[in-house]
């Protein structure tokens, strides 16, 4: 809306969505643009669903967004529950291999939802799957499975690589950042190899 | 025929009280509204107790009210600012027995630091105000705001003030109430409010709040009185007799039940006179609620604002504007009802994921040996008020920070027996859970308390608390010291090693079946804070059934597999699944004995 392009991160707590967001944010930042985010914390914190949205534009006003332009999921279930937020046309980042399984599965009172190319496909959206576990693991840690897939999102993200490279140094501790570099790097061309419409 | 008798507003209150069938009050002694307990505790059929502070009172009154009995808590204006915690969210939660509050406010500040105007809570809690005029009324607004309390299922406030507490007059006693029975039920979704239970209950709240408008237009305790003059007062409370003396031609509408404003009614009253004025003490609190209906009032331009009214500033301030040329009649405009959002939609066919206790939390192991001996577990707010949630469904109420030994402590007060415990986090017993626990050993309430210390404030990241002496920049401060402190107070109590849990379930079974209140400490630093596996367990497929009662503690690490449960790379080894079994399907791998053979963890 008005120019703006609303990006949300959906996870679990604890799969460092907050860190992800902030890393998109300073980049948008480094771009020049105008940025607003918005998360909510508390309860999520002990393994619940967790969402945080990342606004950019010429001038951002509200800080929340209905719709999302793009969503970046590090859980596939929480992939599946993200694509009421997309609009037709919209794009799901999705770490595919990442399974949380809620207690409810658990303990098989519930099932965990298969076939999310179908799921995305039946609403009009568009899905870039990942395995960003392994590519985390390429990368040198399983932690930053959050980066990896923030490298994949990044193919259709209008922000230039030295942005990105900005972004990651001014939200990242200086220890965990070549790392987390890395696995950026291996999401991106994960992505790129692959074909990535406009 | 029976004497008439003489009463102070307070006196009226508490005979009213046990008239109405109430079988239990407390408070905090506060002019003006000390002697309705004073004279409670004289009066036979009700149990009448000072608590700690009104906060404390207010507590102590839900867990009566919990066990089914009609409760009246009493205490100053300003009282209420300190049990504000309980009461914001008492109005969410609702009640069983009836509950009364009973806040006398104190125009002119003859004994009290401020002259706060306690309708405004009224408004702020979205619960029914009642405001009696006189000794009689407060005999019988009593027995009203219990039957409005049980009816909307909602807390309900009874406003005195200093003129009506201790003035006196006459009072005609009515024949006692008859009541049913009220027994306790479990209502996890109505009493524990963590948000997704508060977002459903606030909108039932707002639902209420017009159904009681509703009942406001057509009470008995609003009364339009036909005068002869073409004026007419609106008034609550000591004013209208203040008024009523003042202006005896005039039409009146008497509002006996300030909150939730009844708009026809006051509609009704401008077609019959073509000037009203308002006569309030303290804030406009009608006066504005009408103005909103666009309707023109006199009010605080000419009564004022603050102090006492009598009926000589009633009849000076209101004279002239006798005189004064009526002003053109208007039609009222009536604010629609809110409408409310969009109720929260899951999306269909996915599982939830609530928020859960990790792994190896040491709040797991006290929720299954609670579990298993029979008293009702009134909680409190920290990480452990997930146990509210499924599978666990181990805790009964949620109310504020610090509510649940004040909650237990009424609970078994009013039931006569211990039938509730409490369960409190380290951070929350620093909060607010000292003074009641003060609380419960003066008024030698049963209970057993758990104190669920996990050595910081976990829910929030991990801050420190004086029981740790940690502070906000890091730096170590002393300690204060749980037991040594329970101990001080003259309360029995036993630190036991939260991560054993057969220590654990044997101090809770004593401490339940123990005469009188006693603490267990269950002492295991948070889990995240600690980040080490204690073991690697093991399933023996020959021994599990699958009986699920390992599922039932709800550990994200164990799952229903095919044939035996599983277990997933999170299992901090804590070894309460072990501890539940009762197959001995579940051991530590390498540990020696026949559980040992399993195949490994899965």
């Amino acid at each position: 809306m008005n120019g703006t392009t609303t990006v949300s991160l959906v996870g679990v707590g604890g799969q460092g969505i907050l860190l992800a967001a902030a890393v998109l944010a300073e980049t948008a930042s480094a771009e020049g643009l105008d940025v607003k985010a918005s998360e909510v914390k508390g309860m999520s914190q002990r393994g619940g669903s967790v969402l945080s949205t990342v606004r950019f534009g010429e001038h951002v006003w509200s800080p929340v967004a209905r719709h999302a332009d793009v969503v970046i999921a590090i859980e596939l279930l929480e992939g599946h529950r993200a694509l009421g937020l997309l609009a037709h046309q919209g794009t799901l980042v999705c770490a595919v291999t990442t399974r949380i399984v809620p207690g409810s599965v658990l303990r098989r009172e519930d099932e965990y939802p298969d076939d999310l190319p179908a799921a995305a496909a039946a609403r009009g959206v568009k899905l870039i799957a990942v395995d960003a576990e392994a590519l985390a693991r390429e990368a040198g840690t399983l932690r930053a499975v959050n980066v990896a897939l923030l490298g994949a999102a990044s193919v259709v993200l209008p922000f230039a690589a030295a942005s990105w490279q900005r972004g990651l140094a001014a939200a990242l501790p200086s220890k965990i950042l070549e790392v987390n570099e890395r696995a950026f790097a291996l999401g991106r061309d994960a992505v790129s190899s692959e074909e990535v419409g406009p | 025929m029976e004497r008439t008798l003489f009463f102070s507003g307070n006196q009226a209150i508490a005979h009213g009280a046990v008239r109405a069938g109430a079988a239990f009050a407390c408070g905090y002694p506060g002019t003006p509204s000390t002697e309705i307990l004073e004279t409670a505790a004289r009066l036979e059929g009700i149990h009448a107790q000072w608590c700690v502070n009104e906060k404390v009172a207010l507590e102590t009154a839900v867990g009566a009210s919990l066990a089914g009995r009609r409760t009246i808590v009493t205490m100053k204006h300003v009282g209420l600012n300190v049990a504000a915690d309980p009461f914001m969210t008492l109005s969410l939660t609702g009640i069983n027995g009836g509950l009364v509050i009973v806040s006398a406010d104190d125009p002119g500040m003859h004994s009290s630091q401020n002259e706060q105007d306690n309708r405004a809570y009224a408004k702020f809690a979205k619960v029914p105000m009642l405001e009696p005029s006189d000794s009689q009324e407060a005999y019988d607004f009593v027995a009203e705001a219990f039957a409005l309390s049980e009816e909307f299922d909602t807390p309900v406030l009874l406003r005195s003030t200093t003129r009506l507490s201790h003035g006196r007059g006459q009072v005609i006693r009515r024949v006692p109430v008859v009541l049913e029975p009220r027994d306790y039920a479990r209502d996890i979704s109505k009493y524990v409010m963590v948000p997704q239970n508060a977002r459903l209950r606030n909108r039932l709240v707002l639902e209420r709040l017009q159904k009681l408008r509703a009942r406001a237009e057509e009470s008995p305790l609003n009364i339009l009185e036909a005068g002869t003059a073409d004026v007419g007062i609106i008034a609550s409370g000591v004013a209208y007799t203040y008024a009523r003396e003042a202006f005896p031609k005039a039409w009146f509408l008497k509002l006996g039940m300030s909150h939730p404003l009844p708009y026809r009614k006051v509609a009704r009253l401008f077609q019959q006179v073509s000037r009203v004025a308002v006569v309030e003490e303290l804030d406009p609190f009608i006066e504005e609620q009408v103005r909103a209906l666009g309707l023109p009032v006199v009010g605080k331009e000419a009564i004022p604002a603050d102090g006492e009214l009598d009926q000589d500033i009633v009849f000076r301030a209101l004279e002239p504007f006798l005189s004064r040329r009526p002003p053109r009649r208007r039609r009222p405009v009536f604010p629609p009802a809110p409408c409310l959002a969009d109720p929260p939609q899951p999306a269909a066919g996915l599982p939830v994921r609530p928020p859960v206790l990790c792994p190896g939390c040491s709040h797991r192991a006290v929720f299954a040996a609670v579990r298993r001996h029979k008293l009702a577990p009134m909680g409190d707010i920290g990480c452990y008020t997930l146990g509210a949630l499924p599978p666990l469904l181990a805790l009964d109420s949620c109310l504020c920070m610090g509510a649940s030994i004040g909650m237990m402590a009424g609970f078994n007060k009013a039931l006569g027996r211990k039938g509730a415990a409490a369960v409190i986090g380290d951070s929350t017993f620093f909060h607010s859970g000292i003074t009641p626990l003060v609380d419960a050993y003066y008024n030698e309430a049963d209970g057993l308390v758990i104190v669920l210390d996990n050595r910081t404030t976990a829910m929030t990241g991990h801050q420190g608390h004086p029981g740790t002496g940690l502070r906000a920049d890091r730096s170590q401060g002393p300690a204060v010291d749980i037991q040594k402190l329970c101990e001080g107070i003259g309360v029995r109590c036993n630190t036991v090693d939260a991560n054993d849990y057969s220590v654990l379930d044997a101090a809770i079974k004593t401490e339940s079946d123990a005469p009188g209140l006693g603490v267990v400490i269950a002492l295991a630093p948070c889990v995240l804070m600690v980040r080490e596996k204690a073991g690697e367990i093991v399933v023996d497929d020959e021994r599990c059934n699958l009986c699920g009662l390992c599922l039932d503690v709800g550990c994200p690490a164990l799952a229903r597999g095919e044939d035996s449960v599983a277990f997933s790379d999170v299992c901090t080894g804590c070894g309460l699944c072990i501890e539940v079994c009762r197959r001995g399907a579940l051991s530590y791998a390498g540990a020696c004995g026949a559980d040992s053979e399993g195949e490994g963890a899965r």
